[in-house]
C-alpha cells in the first residue's frame, strides 16, 4: 500500500454514543455515518479480495494469498470501525470532487474505487491498492483549499492507476522466491560463523531496493497526479503548498498550544508543579549523529523522495500552466465546514479508539481556544473517569501514548502528567474541573453522569 | 519474558516472510539474549538494557549488540562490537549524567567497566583483573543463584562524579572485599581493600556524603571469630586514602545496615543495636539506632528506639501480637519525606525449626545436608520518626510467609549478619525497592506476595505508597491469562508490566502506575 508520509497505525474500535435524554441537548451534533454503504463498501472488498485470490497462477500462490488477507485485515479494520467517515453529506462531497477528477481524466474510468475520509487523527492518504483510499480528518484540518484536497486524491488515484502496490507485492514475491536468494539463504544456514553479518547486507540491498522503488513510485504517483489534476480545472500551485503542508505538518498545530497548568488547576485544587517536573535522562544529550547509519543509508531508508525534491520535479511544469486553476469548485463553505467538524470527529474517534491521552489532548486544546466548547468539556470529564478507572485496573498505559521526541511538546507534557500523576489526584482534578463547568453545562446530555462519576471517584 | 521483548524486536527487523518450504531471513538468523536488566539511579528506574549475541564471528568471538532503552522503552542508542565468547554484563548504573556498564570475562578473569557520557558515546574504559577468591565469590553467589534479575548488585553511583564499585571475594571461610571507584569526568581510579588487625572482613557500602565513601566493616580475627569488631570507615572519593575508622559499639553493639542523606542534607547511619554483651547469635536486637555522622567520622547525634518501649507503643494491639511472629527485622531502606518525616522500611525474618533439615540431620548422622533450622520471611513493616528520630508510628503490612531452607552450619550464622546473607546470598526477601519522587511529596514501596485465595491463587507485586501524607496499598497479580508475565520495576510510583502470550505469538508490554 502506498501512503502520503508512510505512517501505519493499528487502533482498535469500540462503538460508543452518547446517551441521550429528552430534555438536554447533545453536547455536539457529530455525523452520522451512512452504515449502508460501510457495509456495502466491505462486501465489494470481500469480494475483490476473494476475485483476486481465486485468480492467482499457482506460482508463489500461497505468498500472494499471504499478502492479500495480511491486506484485507487492514482493509477491513478500517470499513466496519469507527475510523471511516462515510456521513452523507461529507462522503456526496468527497465523491463529487473525486468524480470531477475523472470525469476530466477519462482513463479513471470503470476503476472500482472506495475513496473515504477516515477519521484518523495523524495528517495522512494512502492508497490499499485495490481500490480503497483514504483521506485522513487529520490532513483535512491542516488544508487551505479544495484544490490541495484536489492534489492529494489525484496522487493517491495515480498509485492505484499505476499499479504500484499490485507492482510491489510482485516483486517482493519473486524476490523473496528468487534461485539467487534462496541459494544465499541455504548456504548461510548451514554456516556458523558471520551469519548475521553477512543476512545485514542482504536485508540492507533488500530494503535499499525496495524503498529507492517507493521513492521512484512518489515521484512518478506525483508526475501522474500533477497531469490528473492539470485537466481538472483546479489551481495546480496546490500541488506545491501540499507539499510543503507535508513537510511541515508534523510541526504544526491547529491550536495555541495547551496551557496544562491553566487546564488542571482550580482555587481548591492547584496545580502541581511535580507532575510535570523533567527528570534526569540517560544519554541527555544524544545527538542525531548517535545513529549507526550514514546519511547516504539514511536517505535510501527513507519511502519518500523529501518534499523539497519533490517541488521541484513539479516546479516546472505547474509554471508553465499558470495561475488559471481554481481553488474551489465544488463547495467552499462545506469544505470550511468539515474542516471544524472533522477537529471534532477525530477527538471522539481518539476516545472510540481507545487513545486516551489524544482524546484528553485535543479536547483541551478545543476548550483553551474556545471552540466546540460543550462537547470539550463533556469529553475532558469523561476521558478523566475512564483514564482513572483504567488507572484503578493498572490497564492505563494501553490507552495512553508514552513521551516521544515526535510528539509535540506541549502533548508531551501532558503525558508526564498523566504518567505521574496519582489515582485521588486523577479523581480530585476531575471533580474541581466538573464543579467548575456545572452551571454551563447543566442543559447537555451525559455531563450529569460524569460528574456523578467523578464525585463518587473522589470520595 | 526479557527474552520474548528482543525476539520480537529482531523478529521486525525481517523484511521477508516466513514459510516453512524455504529459507527466509527469519529462519536463518540466529541471535540470543545474554542479559537485560533495568538501568538504576539509585532506586529509580531510568532505563532499561538488553546484551545479546548478534553474531559469531569465529571460534572465539562474538559480536555483540548492547542496546539500551529509556525508561519509556523508546531506544536511545545501540552498541555492537566484537569480544571474546565469555563476555556478559553483570550490572549497569546510572549517576545522573553518565552510564556504566560491567562486563564479565569468565575465562580471562577480567572485569571491564565501560562508561558512557551524556552524549551516549563511550568515554573511559577500565579493566580489572579477578583474583582466585573474588571468582569463587561470583561462582558462589550471582552465577549460582537462580535470580530472575541475574545481577549483581556491587556498583554504586556517585552523583555527576563516578561509581563505587564494591566486590566480595570469599575462599572457604576466609572472607575480604575490594572497593574500586571509576571517577567518570576524566580517566582515573583508585581501589581499596582492608588488610588491618584481622583475618575475615566483610564491607557493605553504605552511603557517600561530602565527597567520602562510607563502608561498615565487619573484622573477624580468625576463622572461628565468634564476636567480630564492628566498625565503619571512610574513603576519600578522590584518592581512595581510608580518612577514618570508627567503631561502632559504644552503648550498644550497632550494626549500620544503611545511610540517607536527610535533615537537610546531615548523613545517618541507621541499622539495628544490641546490648554490648548479647549473643548476637541469638539474641533479638533491641531496636533501631540512628547516628548523625560527618565526614571525619565523627559521630554528631545518636539515638536509639527500642523495641519494647518505644516501638511497642505504636503497634495496635493485633500488631503487638504479631510481634513475636514477626521475628527479626532487617532495614531495607530510610527515606525522609519534604515534611521533615522519616520512614524506615524493614521486613522481617526468624529461625524456625525445619522438618526437611532435622531429617536431613537425622539421615546423614548430622554431617551434612540440610541446617535443622530454616528461616521464615515474614510481613513488612513501616515505621515513621519525627525527624529527630522519635518513633511516631509502626504499621506491619501483612503477607505471607516463605521458608528458606538453610545449608548445613548456618545456625551459627548470626542474625544481623543472617538478614544480610538473607538479602545478598539467597535473594529470598520479599522486599524489591523503594522509590521517591523529585520534591520527596511521595515514595513507594515495592514487594512480592503470593495470595491463595478464592478469586486468584498465585503471586502478587504490592506496594505502599505515601503521598502529601497519605498511605494507600495496591497489587497487581502477576498470574495472568498470559502464558508468561513479569513486572519490571519502572519509574517512580510505577511498573513495567510483559505479558507473553504464546499462541497469539504476541507480547503486551504496558507501564502501570501503582495506587
Amino acid at each position: 500500500m502506498e501512503t502520503m508520509k508512510g505512517r501505519l497505525f493499528f487502533l482498535f474500535f469500540i462503538a460508543a454514543s452518547f446517551t441521550t435524554a429528552a430534555q438536554l441537548q447533545p453536547v455536539f451534533n457529530f455525523l452520522q455515518d451512512d452504515t449502508v454503504l460501510k457495509k456495502n463498501y466491505f462486501e465489494k472488498a470481500v469480494q475483490q479480495k476473494t476475485a483476486a485470490i481465486n485468480s492467482l497462477a499457482k506460482e508463489h500462490k500461497d505468498d500472494y494469498k499471504r499478502i492479500y488477507e495480511s491486506r484485507f485485515k487492514e482493509i477491513e479494520e478500517l470499513l466496519t470501525s469507527s475510523r471511516s467517515l462515510t456521513a452523507t453529506e461529507a462522503h456526496n462531497y468527497l465523491q463529487s470532487i473525486v468524480q470531477k477528477i475523472i470525469t476530466a481524466n477519462p482513463e479513471l474510468k470503470g476503476l472500482e474505487l472506495r475513496v473515504i475520509f477516515s477519521r484518523d487523527c495523524w495528517p495522512n492518504a494512502y492508497s490499499m491498492g485495490e481500490g480503497t483510499i483514504a483521506v485522513n480528518a487529520g490532513l483535512l484540518v491542516f488544508m487551505a483549499n479544495e484544490a490541495e484536497l484536489v492534489f492529494v486524491l489525484c496522487h493517491e488515484l495515480s498509485h492505484y492507476y499505476l499499479d504500484h502496490s499490485g507492482k510491489a507485492i510482485k516483486k517482493y514475491v519473486e524476490t523473496v522466491n528468487s534461485e539467487d536468494l534462496q541459494k544465499e539463504l541455504k548456504r548461510l544456514s548451514k554456516e556458523e560463523f558471520r551469519v548475521n553479518q553477512q543476512l545485514g547486507k542482504i536485508t540492507q540491498s533488500l530494503v535499499f531496493d525496495s524503498r529507492s522503488h517507493s521513492r521512484n513510485n512518489e515521484a512518478e504517483a506525483d508526475r501522474q497526479a500533477f497531469r490528473f489534476m492539470k485537466n481538472t480545472g483546479y489551481d495546480c500551485n496546490a500541488i506545491i503548498s501540499t507539499l510543503q503542508l507535508l513537510d511541515e505538518v508534523d510541526d504544526s498545530s491547529l491550536f495555541k498550544p495547551l496551557n496544562i497548568e491553566q487546564a488542571f488547576s482550580f482555587n481548591e485544587y492547584p496545580f502541581k508543579k511535580k507532575w510535570i517536573q523533567k527528570e534526569s535522562a540517560i544519554f541527555s544529550q544524544l545527538g542525531e549523529e548517535n545513529s549507526l547509519l550514514s546519511k547516504n543509508e539514511k536517505d535510501s531508508l527513507k519511502t519518500h523522495p523529501d518534499c523539497s525534491k519533490r517541488i521541484s520535479l513539479l516546479q516546472d511544469s505547474i509554471k508553465a500552466i499558470g495561475n488559471s486553476g481554481k481553488l474551489f469548485q465544488v463547495n467552499e463553505s462545506l469544505f470550511k465546514q468539515l474542516r471544524k467538524d472533522f477537529i471534532a470527529e477525530i477527538t471522539e474517534r481518539c476516545y472510540n479508539g481507545k487513545n486516551l491521552s489524544r482524546n484528553l489532548y485535543y479536547s483541551i486544546l478545543l476548550l483553551q481556544a474556545g471552540e466546540n466548547t460543550p462537547m470539550a468539556i463533556y469529553s475532558i470529564s469523561r476521558c478523566l473517569n475512564e483514564i482513572y478507572e483504567k488507572q484503578q485496573q493498572h490497564k492505563l498505559g494501553f490507552t495512553i501514548d508514552t513521551e516521544n521526541k515526535r510528539f509535540p511538546e506541549d502533548y508531551n507534557l501532558l503525558l508526564r502528567l498523566l504518567s505521574k500523576i496519582r489515582l485521588d489526584e486523577i479523581a480530585s482534578i476531575n471533580y474541581y474541573f466538573c464543579q467548575q463547568y456545572q452551571e454551563l453545562m447543566k442543559n447537555y446530555t451525559g455531563f450529569a453522569e460524569e460528574m456523578s462519576k467523578a464525585t463518587r471517584f473522589k470520595n | 519474558m526479557k527474552k520474548s521483548i528482543l525476539a520480537l524486536g529482531i523478529l521486525l527487523l525481517g523484511v521477508i516472510g516466513t514459510n516453512a518450504q524455504k529459507f527466509s531471513i527469519e529462519n536463518v538468523q540466529k541471535v540470543s539474549l545474554r542479559n537485560s536488566d533495568a538501568i538504576k539511579e539509585g532506586s529509580e528506574v531510568k532505563g532499561y538494557y538488553f546484551f545479546y549475541v548478534s553474531d559469531k564471528i569465529d571460534k572465539k568471538t562474538n559480536e555483540y549488540t548492547l542496546l539500551v532503552k529509556d525508561n519509556d522503552l523508546k531506544t536511545l542508542k545501540e552498541v555492537k562490537f566484537q569480544d571474546t565468547k565469555h563476555v556478559s554484563i553483570l550490572e549497569s548504573s546510572f549517576n545522573g549524567t553518565d552510564l556504566i556498564f560491567l562486563l564479565y570475562n569468565d575465562d580471562e578473569r577480567t572485569f571491564e567497566y565501560q562508561v558512557y557520557g551524556a552524549d551516549g558515546k563511550k568515554k573511559h574504559s577500565y579493566m580489572r583483573q579477578l583474583t582466585k577468591k573474588e571468582e569463587r565469590y561470583l561462582e558462589a553467589t550471582y552465577r549460582s543463584v537462580n535470580d530472575d534479575e541475574q545481577t549483581f548488585k556491587g556498583l554504586y553511583p556517585i552523583e555527576g562524579k563516578g561509581f563505587i564499585s564494591n566486590t566480595p571475594s570469599r575462599e572457604d571461610k576466609d572472607y575480604t572485599f575490594q572497593v574500586d571507584f571509576f571517577a567518570t569526568d576524566k580517566k582515573k581510579t583508585w581501589s581499596y581493600t582492608p588488610t588491618e588487625g584481622g583475618k575475615k572482613f566483610i564491607g557493605d557500602y553504605l552511603g557517600a556524603y561530602n565527597g567520602v565513601a562510607f563502608f561498615q566493616v565487619l573484622r573477624y580475627g580468625g576463622a572461628f571469630d565468634q564476636k567480630p569488631d564492628s566498625y565503619m570507615i571512610g574513603l576519600n572519593m578522590e584518592t581512595g586514602k581510608k580518612i577514618f575508622e570508627k567503631p561502632t559499639d559504644s552503648k550498644f553493639r550497632f550494626y549500620p545496615a544503611s545511610m540517607s542523606l536527610i535533615n537537610e542534607g546531615k548523613a545517618y547511619v541507621f541499622g539495628e543495636y544490641f546490648d554490648l554483651n548479647a549473643n548476637i547469635m541469638k539474641d533479638k536486637s533491641k531496636g533501631f539506632a540512628f547516628w548523625g555522622i560527618d565526614e571525619k567520622g565523627t559521630v554528631t547525634s545518636e539515638k536509639y528506639v527500642s523495641w519494647d518501649l518505644d516501638m511497642g507503643k505504636y503497634l495496635d494491639v493485633s500488631s503487638k501480637g504479631k510481634i513475636d511472629d514477626f521475628g527479626f527485622m532487617y532495614l531495607h531502606n530510610m527515606v525522609q519525606t519534604a515534611d521533615g518525616k522519616i520512614y524506615a522500611i524493614g521486613e522481617g525474618y526468624k529461625k524456625v525449626a525445619s522438618a526437611l533439615g532435622i531429617a536431613s540431620k537425622i539421615l546423614t548422622g548430622g554431617r551434612g545436608g540440610a541446617s535443622a533450622l530454616k528461616l521464615k520471611i515474614t510481613d513488612m513493616l513501616l515505621l515513621s520518626f519525627d525527624s529527630e528520630f522519635n518513633i511516631k508510628g509502626a504499621k506491619i503490612y501483612d503477607k505471607n510467609s516463605n521458608n528458606v531452607e538453610l545449608p548445613n552450619g548456618y545456625e551459627f550464622v548470626s542474625t544481623p549478619l543472617m538478614g544480610k546473607m538473607i538479602k545478598y546470598y539467597f535473594g529470598e526477601f520479599d522486599y524489591a525497592y523503594t522509590q521517591v519522587n523529585g520534591d520527596k511529596t511521595s515514595f513507594t514501596v515495592c514487594y512480592s506476595d503470593y495470595v491463595r485465595g478464592k478469586d486468584y491463587k498465585g503471586g502478587t507485586f504490592n506496594s505502599i505508597t505515601y503521598n502529601e501524607g497519605k498511605f494507600t496499598t495496591d497489587k497487581i497479580n502477576t498470574k495472568s491469562d498470559a502464558s508468561r508475565s513479569s513486572v519490571l520495576p519502572g519509574k517512580q510510583g510505577q511498573v513495567l508490566i510483559m505479558e507473553y502470550y504464546r499462541k497469539d505469538k504476541r507480547l503486551d508490554v504496558h507501564f502501570e502506575k501503582l495506587n
